[in-house]
């Protein structure tokens, strides 16, 4: 699954977003998530993607900004593009 | 003063959702408390609570819903309610010239429990980036100001127990002086969380379970009364000149015609008869009412040892020998204490039992107290009954105490 898809589908299961609605460009404001929201979805990257996030806080408007910001990470934390990766097993609480 | 008419109501409460719901089990004397099912029950001494039959995800879409404690959310969903049921008040307004008016005690109580637990139990710091937000005593409040875009005042009263009965007390004087138009009024509580309970508990405030009957364990004016029983839910009104309504077409539930409030300043906890007292005078005095014009009191009635008896005597103080002969009613036997929430549903019953010519029972009332020998009616609703006023109590831990005057629609 690329970054994009493995989003998708957080973003599906704890927001009951619709999947079609979930395209790169698409703001997350538009979808009921604010830079707050935003901030909370990210505990669930940091699970999903099996990366740690940098304390300092991150504007990231779109769902494609999301991706670019995850690809980043993980390249720089585990050294290989996050679709390479297996998915990371779930150790938080769920959301 | 501009005559003040409540055309709507929305609930949410232990007793149903619709005002013919919370009538009919009030009146019934159906109660809503049962033993608390929940994942920390087993370390209640006395697991019980009054539940509203109240899903989030029905009402809100996942990302708003992600940002509500469920304290806002039975706010929205009465302040909804209570518009739908006034024939479009906001059609026509200066929204400027609209207020809102939120009592609570505990408000974001289950944020907090939540947010504790991932910092202290889970050892987590991710604690939710909307935790203040949820949390903070003017978030009911300020949801409703926004979902509605009401400019006016938009205020939290948080005094303990007669929080929404100062809510409603607050914007009633606004409506009444002329400086509002339309005021949305009441309470929320969702004060169900396991440290919350822990904490009332530790007051050794709460009732012990009835062993025979759970959901009687609430005995208000009872002899063998043990405390009370945490409820959770919320009622909102609305507020408009009468003629407003009247004009638009609106069949007013009631009208509000008075507040009193005084403080004890004597005990953080302990009741004073003379704060009850001044706060049912001032009430009076509010309304311009006489004692005798007094048809029937929906009482504080909370069915702890210390409320009950002083209670009673601020009643023979006020209406002397004429307080035996007026009925008494304490619905917290049926719907548990809702806190910051519990004088606007009280508010709502007592407007619904002058609709009804009924005098709402004190259920579970077996064992007569000689120290709360006043009128009750004990266990079984009255018929019949021509109640064109009646005043709503309600007291509070930090002493202040507010009553709000109530009159029948018409």
């Amino acid at each position: 699954m690329t970054t994009l898809e493995r989003l998708r589908a957080i973003l599906v299961r704890d927001y009951k977003l619709a999947p079609e609605a979930l395209a790169p460009e698409a703001p997350l404001e538009s979808l009921g998530i604010d830079s707050l929201g935003v901030a909370e979805l990210l505990f669930n990257v940091e699970d999903e993607f099996g990366i740690t996030l940098p304390p300092e806080p991150v504007q990231l408007p779109t769902i494609g900004d999301v991706v670019a910001y995850i690809d980043g990470l993980v390249i720089a934390q585990r050294g290989a593009p996050a679709s390479a990766e297996p998915a990371a097993e779930s150790v938080s609480r769920p959301s | 003063m501009t005559r003040v008419a409540v055309s709507g109501i929305g609930v949410v409460s232990p007793l149903g959702d619709t005002l013919d719901e919370v009538y009919a089990n009030a009146l019934a004397g159906r109660s809503g408390v049962h033993r608390l099912e929940a994942p920390f029950s087993h370390r209640l001494v006395a697991p019980l609570g009054a539940t509203a039959r109240f899903d989030g995800a029905a009402h809100f879409e996942p990302p708003k819903l992600r940002m509500l404690d469920r304290v806002s959310q039975f706010a929205l969903v009465c302040a909804q309610r209570a518009l739908d049921g006034a024939a479009d008040p906001l059609s026509g307004l200066d929204r400027a010239r609209a207020g809102v008016f939120v009592g609570t005690g505990m408000a974001g109580t289950l944020t907090s429990d939540d947010g504790y637990q991932t910092l202290y139990s889970d050892a987590s710091d991710r604690i939710k980036p909307y935790t203040v937000l949820m949390g903070m005593h003017n978030a009911p409040a300020g949801w409703i100001g926004i979902e509605h875009g009401l400019r006016g005042p938009n205020l939290t009263y948080s005094t303990a127990c007669s929080s929404s009965a100062v809510a409603i007390g607050e914007a009633w004087r606004r409506v009444a002086s002329g400086e509002l138009d339309l005021a949305l009024a009441g309470g929320s509580e969702a004060p169900l969380s396991f440290g919350s309970l822990k904490a009332w508990e530790a007051l050794h405030t709460l009732a012990a379970i009835d062993p025979a009957e759970p959901s009687a364990s609430c005995k208000p004016f009872s002899r063998n009364r043990s405390g009370m029983v945490l409820g959770e839910g919320a009622a909102m009104l609305v507020l408009e000149p009468w003629e407003r309504a009247i004009a638009r077409g609106a069949l007013p539930l009631g009208e509000v015609i008075g507040y009193g409030l005084a403080t004890d300043a004597t005990h953080i906890t302990r009741p004073s008869v003379e704060g009850q007292a001044a706060a049912l005078q001032a009430a009076l005095a509010s309304a311009c009412l006489e004692a005798a014009a007094v048809d029937a009191i929906n009482a504080h009635g909370t069915g702890t040892q210390a409320n009950d008896p002083v209670e009673t005597a601020a009643i023979k103080a006020v209406f002397g020998a004429r307080a035996h002969a007026i009925p008494v009613s304490a619905t917290k036997a049926v719907h548990g204490h809702l806190l910051g929430a519990a004088g606007a549903l009280e508010c709502v019953l007592a407007l619904l039992a002058m609709q009804h010519g009924v005098a709402l029972p004190t259920m579970h009332l077996a064992v007569p107290d000689p120290a709360c020998d006043l009128d009750c009616v004990a266990n079984v609703a009255r018929h019949g009954l021509d109640i064109g006023t009646m005043l709503s109590s309600s007291f509070a831990f930090g002493g202040t105490n507010a009553v709000l005057a109530l009159r029948r629609a018409g």
